[in-house]
């Protein structure tokens, strides 16, 4: 097996994105590598809401554009997606939505039959639903119980019982009326442990070990479920996790931590952060730490909330009135989300100055598993680095904005008695008065600058290439979340005989003009490919190194980038 | 102890000569020793505008924060040192204005936050334009032909919101000021103290003679308890009477009080946590 998909749709409002999770996490437990992606309109009630989950036996990253298992909880579902079927694919559907699924294709089980019988609520379909889905790929319906008893486990002994009372209808009947369809997918479990995580759950995570203590947010999809996550934990952790009246009263609060020690973070999308940016260029100027989650969607303005885009690359690497140093790291994965937010916590503080992790709904909103050990491993070799933060200070005065080789001043906790000091807005001396003076200007600006040129040197790492790059014929030029689609679809063209290498930027802001521009000295066939209209990848990288790339793949409809559009293109396009 | 003003003395200060902002720094530094406090002790964060420019004049753990934001740095700083004694200091359009969100929601979560005001009714560093709290009429560069708006009323204003030591004061009575700094750092809970403070270069109708007519200091017999009577008093700002004194005053669990792991150590202090695996359990 390579790649399977299974898909479910309904309603808005009916348990669909709890449903896809638990499948998600079903298939993990099976060893397989999965991938999975939302689509919801931005409703609480109705409209159309769907989850597909993307499992291989391979590491998956990626969605693909046939679907092998569809449930249809409505009939909408089987109209909307009914063209991504194929030979070979199965509908799970009730008969009384539909008449129209061939017969080859057709598992037809009378959700609302089942649920009439046993007085079953509307969203114990999803039950049934995922029951009937196991029984077309295993014989052993103990793992969906036991995924019910963990998920209802403070709805009480009832709920239970009743949610797998369900459950077992479904996979019944499947197994009774369609035994021919069954293929033994998921048959052994793996010994191996796997945790399955969306993107903001590991920007949490990393978070709480990374020891932020501060995090705060006003909501804003796709990045609120960090708050709520965080929220939840808050108890535990230790973490004072604050919602604001604002996203301006967001970052100052986050900045008056900072400045009183603790390590802070703050997390929005474009709009909300539009509203903090006059703060980013507070905390370039009094050099103060902080880790800002910029988790994109479709803009501008409100734009398409619940859709995914890269179109705030630019505006993230040039927020901030002024001149200032900013580090902008853009995951490509789950698990680099893992560990570029744990390196980001100590940029910040050794740079003492904004770092973004940069995110998008795909990534943000999408789970993938992690082996255990290599997350385990993660948070075993991680070490916080404060940098140049101290409790007492190394000699007095304590000069908070001392000029140094590095940039780098060494920054006192408030509190060390005897001594005192400002973190100033205005331009100021090395002590941290307001000053004018053309010299203390150009002294503190040449500071911070150089703060730049110590994280290039000592910090800044050069995108990763995939695949063979000498031999290859194409080379793909990309960041951020769609390092798992372009591997993907590396894959696909190397099995018509297409060599390809692909460069992907994690480090995007600010970018090492030697190292980078070395990548693309070869005579190939470059193609750019983002998730926006101006190739803003695309503009930075000839800003920073000179270098301009003429091919271009851009998708900005909302809908992720799919690994066949990218092949398809290079297919049909001859250079 | 040993403590005197001078240890909060920084650089000379730059206001114009007569400006109320003298008798103000003289009020604060004089309440900050009398409440033993050194300059280690304390954070303040200071707003921009002729109030903010205190920065260079004052020590402290400071923060010399941006327009209109000096509350929420503020309110970050009590989350990590909650033991330490928060001030912010900053003018009435930065606080009532531009930072007006902040300052309505911060009364709300009784933050325990002192905020001190510089109330002249202009925007002094910019060259005078008028302010939220300028008199209706009000002619300015930027309201040549009057102000249309009804003057902002902050003392109701945090009443309402959930302010729980709300006072007033003025520059012309450097004791007054001191005393009603000291009550509101000692406190627990959001304090506001609205200070009457004549621009002696742009305000030429809120002066030292207007205020010293229409103002008066609230007798002894007040009961700053009682919320039906603060409001009445907060209300004759409405007609241009100034009370001088504590308005209101009530007892309410601070924001930090409400936030159970901060009941032992500041945020600042604690060990890191350390139990990721029990979090992880949700991810299987």
């Amino acid at each position: 097996m390579d790649v399977l998909t299974w898909k479910i749709g309904g309603e808005a409002g009916f348990g669909i994105l709890t449903t896809g999770l638990s499948f998600s996490k079903i298939a993990a437990s099976f060893g397989y590598s999965i991938f999975d992606y939302i689509e919801y309109p931005s409703l609480i009630r109705g409209g159309h809401n769907n989850y597909e989950v993307v499992f291989s036996s391979k590491e998956s990253g990626a969605l693909k554009e046939t679907i092998d298992y569809l449930v249809c909880l409505n009939k909408d579902t089987y109209e909307l997606h009914k063209h991504r079927l194929v030979k070979g694919s199965l509908v799970i559907f009730d008969p009384k939505d539909n008449s129209s699924v061939a017969y080859e294709q057709a598992v037809p089980i009378p959700f609302q039959e089942i649920l009439d019988r046993s007085q079953g609520s509307p969203v114990m379909k999803n039950t049934i639903a995922l029951g009937a889905s196991l029984a077309l790929m295993c014989d052993d319906i103990s793992t969906l119980f036991g995924m019910i008893e963990k998920q209802f486990s403070n709805k009480g002994k009832e709920i239970i019982e009743k949610n797998q009372y369900f459950a077992k209808q479904g996979f019944d009947y499947v197994k009774t009326h369609a035994p021919s369809k069954v293929k033994p997918i998921f048959t052994e479990k793996s010994e191996q442990e796997q945790y399955v995580l969306s993107g903001n759950d590991a920007f949490s995570l990393s978070s709480v070990i990374a020891d932020c203590r501060l995090y705060a947010a006003y909501p804003m999809t796709p990045s609120s479920s960090v708050l709520a996550t965080l929220a939840s934990w808050e108890e535990k952790t230790g973490m004072v996790v604050r919602h604001s009246e604002d996203e301006i009263a967001v970052i100052n609060t986050a900045l008056g931590a900072s400045f009183a020690g603790v390590r802070s973070a703050v997390g929005t999308s474009g709009g909300g952060f539009a509203l903090m940016v006059e703060s980013v260029s507070l905390a370039g100027i009094t050099e103060l730490p902080l880790v800002i989650f910029m988790a994109q969607r479709a803009g501008p303005a409100t734009g398409m909330p619940t859709w995914t885009e890269q179109a705030d690359l630019l505006f993230t690497v040039f927020s901030g009135h002024g001149e200032f140093p900013k580090i902008v790291l853009a995951p490509g994965d789950q698990e680099e989300m893992l560990e570029l937010t744990g390196k980001a916590y100590n940029l910040a503080d050794i740079y003492q100055t904004p770092v973004f992790v940069l995110s998008d709904m795909y990534l943000s909103e999408s789970h993938a598993s992690i082996p255990k050990k290599r997350l385990e491993a993660f948070i075993s070799t991680y070490r916080v680095n404060r940098g140049k933060t101290v409790e007492k200070p190394s000699g007095l005065p304590h000069l908070r904005y001392k000029d140094s080789p590095d940039g780098i001043s060494e920054r006192l906790i408030p509190g060390y008695p005897g001594v005192f000091y400002q973190a100033n807005s205005y331009e100021h001396s090395a002590d941290g008065h307001t000053s004018e003076k053309g010299e203390d200007r150009v002294e503190q600006v040449q500071k911070r600058n150089r703060k730049t040129e110590t994280y290039l040197a000592n910090h800044f790492s050069a995108p990763k290439v995939y695949g063979d790059f000498d031999t290859a014929d194409v080379v793909f030029v990309s960041w951020g979340s769609l390092k798992g689609v372009v591997n993907r679809a590396q894959i696909l063209l190397a099995q018509s005989g297409k060599k390809s290498a692909h460069i992907h930027f994690t480090h995007v802001f600010p970018l090492d003009k030697e190292k980078v521009r070395k990548l693309f000295e070869a005579k190939k066939r470059y193609i750019l490919v983002e998730q926006n209209s101006q190739a803003q990848f695309g503009q930075l990288l000839t800003m920073s190194t000179g270098v301009a790339i003429h091919e271009k793949i851009l998708k900005f409809n909302g809908r992720p980038l799919l690994p066949e559009e990218i092949t398809s293109y290079v297919e049909k396009i001859n250079e | 102890m040993n403590n005197n003003v001078q240890i909060f003395t920084g650089c000379n200060p730059t206001w114009c000569p007569g400006c109320g902002n003298h008798s103000i720094i003289g009020g604060l530094k004089s309440s900050l020793v009398q409440l033993n406090l050194t300059p280690s002790d304390i954070r303040i964060v200071f707003g921009i505008g002729c109030s903010g420019n205190m920065n260079d004049f004052l020590n402290a753990y400071a923060v010399h924060s941006l327009h209109g934001r000096a509350i929420p740095t503020g309110i970050g700083i009590k989350l990590a040192q909650h033991k330490a004694p928060v001030i912010v200091i900053a003018g009435d359009g930065d606080c009532y204005g531009e930072g007006g969100n902040h300052f309505m929601h911060a009364c709300r979560g009784n933050h325990d936050i002192k905020v001190f005001i510089h109330n002249n009714g202009v925007y002094g560093l910019t060259t005078g334009q008028a302010s939220p709290t300028a008199q209706h009429g009000y002619v300015s560069k930027s309201t040549p032909k009057g102000i249309i708006e009804q003057p902002l009323n902050p003392l109701s204003l945090a009443i309402t919101q959930g302010a729980t030591f709300v006072a007033q004061t003025f520059t012309g009575d450097v004791d007054h000021m001191a005393s009603i700094f000291g009550r509101a750092i000692h406190h627990r809970g959001f304090s506001l103290v609205n200070i009457l403070q004549p621009c002696v270069t742009f305000n030429k109708i809120n002066t030292f003679a207007y205020y010293q007519k229409n103002s008066y200091k609230i007798p002894s017999s007040y009961d700053a308890k009682n919320y039906e009577m603060s409001l009445k008093m907060a209300s004759e700002l409405n007609s241009f009477k100034f009370p001088l004194g504590v308005v209101y005053e009530t007892e309410r669990p601070t924001y930090t009080d409400q936030i159970s792991h901060l009941k032992t150590k500041e945020l600042v202090c604690r060990k890191p946590y350390a139990g990721y695996g029990e979090l992880m359990k949700e991810f299987l």
